[in-house]
């Protein structure tokens, strides 16, 4: 009977793990590749995508897709795989890079941008981890955390450095997930889009007899606060806030 | 913009400016200028005074008497400008000389009276010769037309030198002379030069000079030629078209303003002479070996754009060359085959010049020198050599030495291993590109999916949270047991109570009924003093009823246990033999009643 369980449970966890696993590389990849290095970047980008439709993402596809649009000459859609790809691989130098280099040719640049002094700090902190790494190590630390406690309430074992190492990891615990937190509603659930239209105003209302707020141009990115019919309602990096058709933009 | 109001316009603009321009700067300064200084007695002379200072109102000069000539003004012309802050004008008064008679006059007492100051002119000379010396012979003769009247119009091509060397600089003069009303502007046919290369100098003014009696207008155009090859050359005719009034009209009506306005035009076309050039070659006496040709008259000079240096670390070296002459054709100086550097041309380019009609200029070349050794290196003098036709010799130019101190860079090794090659190249920090695209696709994962949501994830951080509350659970109870004797006997009871059943079982079928029924007897007895936490001593069915009874236990409950209870009793001393379906009821009544009694709340 307990060996039954205990089998049971190391085959579910073979079976979650493995499902974790990486899948292979589609051919589509390695022919777009080619395509790219031979400098038909409108072959690259279909087949970039075509990989996208298959339901799968990777870094270095959205970083590849980003070097393909870039050189086909669509800044928008540069911006917007870079930004995907960082958002996958926040560590990788070459994509963040790439993301500055390709903005600095958008036609208008942002001037002023007002920052928050606290989200700067905590985005300094978790700018450079994965999601899914921050995630893995808040979890070790509460499991670690539940050990202690399981020692403590579970065995009753009772003694000062049980009590300190509680203190300590809980204190972990709460820092790190909250950092996880703030990084997953910063990337996930914060809607942001970049800009992918040639011509793009953003108007002062949700309507196009509304006056022309400012000129925006393909690469810059915003977020998005609202949505009335057809229209975005977004804030600029610089706290400007307009509202922008929907087709002129392209979610992140 | 008409002079006054441009200056009203900066008195008012200017304001506090002006005040404090009016305090630094009294500086007039008066310019008297001719624009001959020798002229025929029945010509004239342009008088041009210019005064020129920071103020805004320049008084006007005052003219001396100058009982010589004849004075008419011509107007005046006004110019402010502003550099740097600093506002300056000048008025420029221009007069009509016609002498009265021959000689030299001075003019020198030319002045301006400003705020009680006196501000004097420069002096000037004007020459007045007596008519027809003013006029060349060739000139009078070629004004004067076959039939012995004057000419109303014709050209000129003068060049200063007929016999100059190949590639020396010959100057071709072209000037036409018109006595008559010309309308619109004449158009010119350029003369052909085959055989030179040739360099527009530029058109002078157009001036007036009188020749037989008769002022003619002068238009002067001037050309830079340089033969390009020996022996006999010819500069073509050159043509100038232009309309003129109609020559029928013999006399002219000084009232008949309009017949010379809009009178019957003519158009002509006046050709000038074919000039003939003998070109004469370079002599061969004295030319040196590695002459290149060039012609004219230089100066050279070279410098470093530094004296020290590390070895195979480069130095510019910058060549001169200047002075008049064909500037296009002065070569590169040769540079000798040097063991300690290594040499490179780095640019070449040329300035050209027109200055007195002559074409001159600087040609300046750039050579890389990078030394292969450390130690006080030498770049020995270079020479360039051209024939000057004005000494009518060849002339050699040799420029300094430039010593150089050439250090070793650190690790510098004197070895013909190690090869330095040309310049260092300084790369900066800015990409010009994107970075190139990965060829590995890395960790490929389904689209949108996220950690939190993954089994694993779930599952590893479920699986502490579940076992905490379980060993929790689990201490808890143990806890209780090993604290309250009563609920562990309780919960024990039933535990106990089947030992006992089990063991009766095992006596009936090998002992005799009296132990068997003793056994669950004595299981019952144990299981309700358990579950009642007292000492199973003494306990009467009587005791039992009324202890059951006192808790509050269902009748019919303490009734079947009761029964179940006498039952045993009644066995144990009747000491009948049992048959084994009496057995098994029993044992079945005993567990049925202890089941019951398990759902049973005892109160305490």
């Amino acid at each position: 009977m307990r060996l039954r369980t205990y089998t049971l449970c190391a085959l579910t966890l073979f079976l979650l793990a493995s499902s974790a696993l990486p899948a292979e590389a589609p051919e589509e990849f390695l022919v777009a590749n080619r395509f790219y290095e031979e400098k038909d970047f409108a072959s690259a980008i279909r087949l970039y995508e075509s990989v996208l439709n298959q339901g799968l993402e990777s870094s270095a596809l959205y970083f590849n897709l980003g070097n393909a649009y870039f050189k086909n000459g669509d800044l928008g859609y540069a911006v917007l795989y870079y930004m995907k790809a960082r958002r996958l691989s926040p560590d990788d130098a070459d994509i963040r890079q790439n993301l500055r280099f390709a903005r600095q040719y958008s036609r208008v640049q942002m001037e002023g941008v007002q920052l928050n002094p606290i989200n700067t700090f905590f985005s300094s902190i978790v700018d450079s981890y994965r999601l899914s790494f921050m995630a893995w190590v808040s979890s070790l630390l509460f499991v670690l955390l539940m050990l202690i406690l399981i020692v403590r309430f579970g065995v009753g074992m009772n003694n000062s450095a049980i009590r300190a190492g509680i203190i300590l990891v809980l204190l972990l615990v709460v820092v790190t997930s909250g950092l996880t937190t703030f990084k997953y509603r910063r990337d996930y659930l914060a809607r942001r889009a970049v800009i992918v239209s040639e011509e793009s105003p953003v108007l002062t209302g949700p309507s196009p007899q509304s006056d022309v707020e400012l000129e925006g141009a393909p690469g810059l990115i915003v977020e998005i606060l609202d949505q009335t019919g057809d229209y975005y309602h977004v804030l600029f990096e610089n706290k400007r806030r307009g509202w922008i058709n929907r087709d002129l933009v392209a979610v992140i | 913009m008409k002079p006054g109001i441009t200056i009203l316009l900066f008195v008012v603009t200017l304001g506090l400016g002006v005040t404090a321009t009016r305090v630094m700067g009294q500086d007039i300064n008066v310019a008297v200028s001719l624009d001959r200084d020798t002229i025929g007695l029945d010509e004239q002379a342009l008088l041009q005074v210019e005064v020129s200072g920071t103020e805004q109102n320049l008084p006007e000069p005052q003219m001396p008497t100058l009982s010589m000539f004849e004075i008419y003004s011509q107007g005046r012309s006004s110019n402010i400008s502003i550099v740097n802050g600093q506002m300056s004008s000048s008025v420029t008064y221009r007069f009509i000389l016609l002498p009265t008679k021959p000689g030299t006059f001075p003019i020198d007492r030319i002045a301006i009276v400003h705020k009680n100051r006196r501000y004097k002119g420069n002096k000037v000379e004007l020459t007045v010769l007596d008519q027809g010396i003013a006029t060349p012979p060739e000139l009078s003769e070629s004004a004067q037309g076959e039939d012995g009247q004057s000419r109303d119009y014709f050209m000129e091509a003068v060049v200063d030198n007929k016999n100059p060397y190949v590639n020396q600089q010959i100057t071709l003069t072209l000037k036409f002379y018109i006595a008559v009303q010309y309308y619109g502007s004449p158009e010119l046919t350029e003369p052909t030069t085959t055989g030179f290369w040739s360099e527009l100098l530029g058109n002078k003014a157009p001036y007036y000079q009188t020749i037989n009696g008769r002022n003619y207008r002068i238009i002067e155009r001037k050309y830079a030629l340089f033969p390009t090859q020996t022996g006999e050359l010819t500069i073509g005719r050159a043509a100038i078209t232009t309309t003129v009034a109609a020559k029928t009209r013999r006399y002219r009506d000084p009232f008949d303003v309009f017949g010379d306005v809009f009178g019957r035009g003519e158009d002509v076309t006046i050709r000038s002479q074919p000039v003939r050039i003998k070109v004469k070659p370079l002599p061969t006496e004295n030319r040196p070996t590695d002459f290149t040709g060039t012609i004219g008259d230089f100066s050279m000079s070279a410098s470093a754009n530094k004296a020290q240096v590390e070895v195979s670390q480069p130095v510019t070296v910058t060549i001169k060359i200047r002075g008049t002459g064909n500037i296009k054709s002065v070569a590169e100086p040769v540079i000798p085959e040097l063991p300690d550097f290594r040499v490179y041309r780095a640019s070449s380019n040329e300035n050209i010049t027109k200055f007195n009609d002559r074409i001159g200029g600087t040609k300046t070349y750039e050579e890389v020198f990078i030394p292969n050794r450390p130690g006080e290196l030498e770049i020995p003098s270079l020479s360039f050599n051209f024939f000057n036709p004005k000494t009518d010799r060849y002339q050699q130019l040799s420029t300094a030495p430039i010593k150089l101190a050439v250090v070793k860079p650190e690790g510098w090794v004197a070895s013909s291993d190690v090869p330095y090659a040309g310049p260092s190249v300084t790369i900066g920090s800015d990409a010009r590109d994107i970075v190139y695209i990965k060829k590995d696709i890395g960790d490929v994962q389904p689209r949108g999916r996220i950690i939190f949501a993954s089994p694993l994830y779930l599952v590893v951080n479920g699986i502490p949270v579940l076992a905490l509350l379980g060993m929790v659970l689990v201490r808890k109870r143990r806890e209780k047991m090993a604290g309250d004797v009563g609920y562990a006997r309780a919960r024990a009871a039933a535990r106990a109570a089947k030992k006992r059943l089990a063991k009766a079982r095992s006596i009936a079928r090998t002992e005799t009924t009296t132990e068997f029924f003793a056994e669950v007897y004595s299981a019952l007895v144990s299981y309700i003093a358990d579950k009642l936490n007292i000492s199973p001593h003494g306990l009467t069915t009587d005791r039992v009823k009324v202890l059951l009874e006192n808790k509050s236990v269902d009748e019919p409950i303490i009734e079947q246990l009761t029964n179940l209870m006498q039952k045993c009793d009644f066995a144990r001393y009747a000491s009948s033999s049992l048959s084994q379906d009496d057995i098994d009821e029993a044992l079945a009544s005993a567990e049925k009643v202890m089941v019951t009694l398990e759902g049973v709340r005892f109160e305490t």
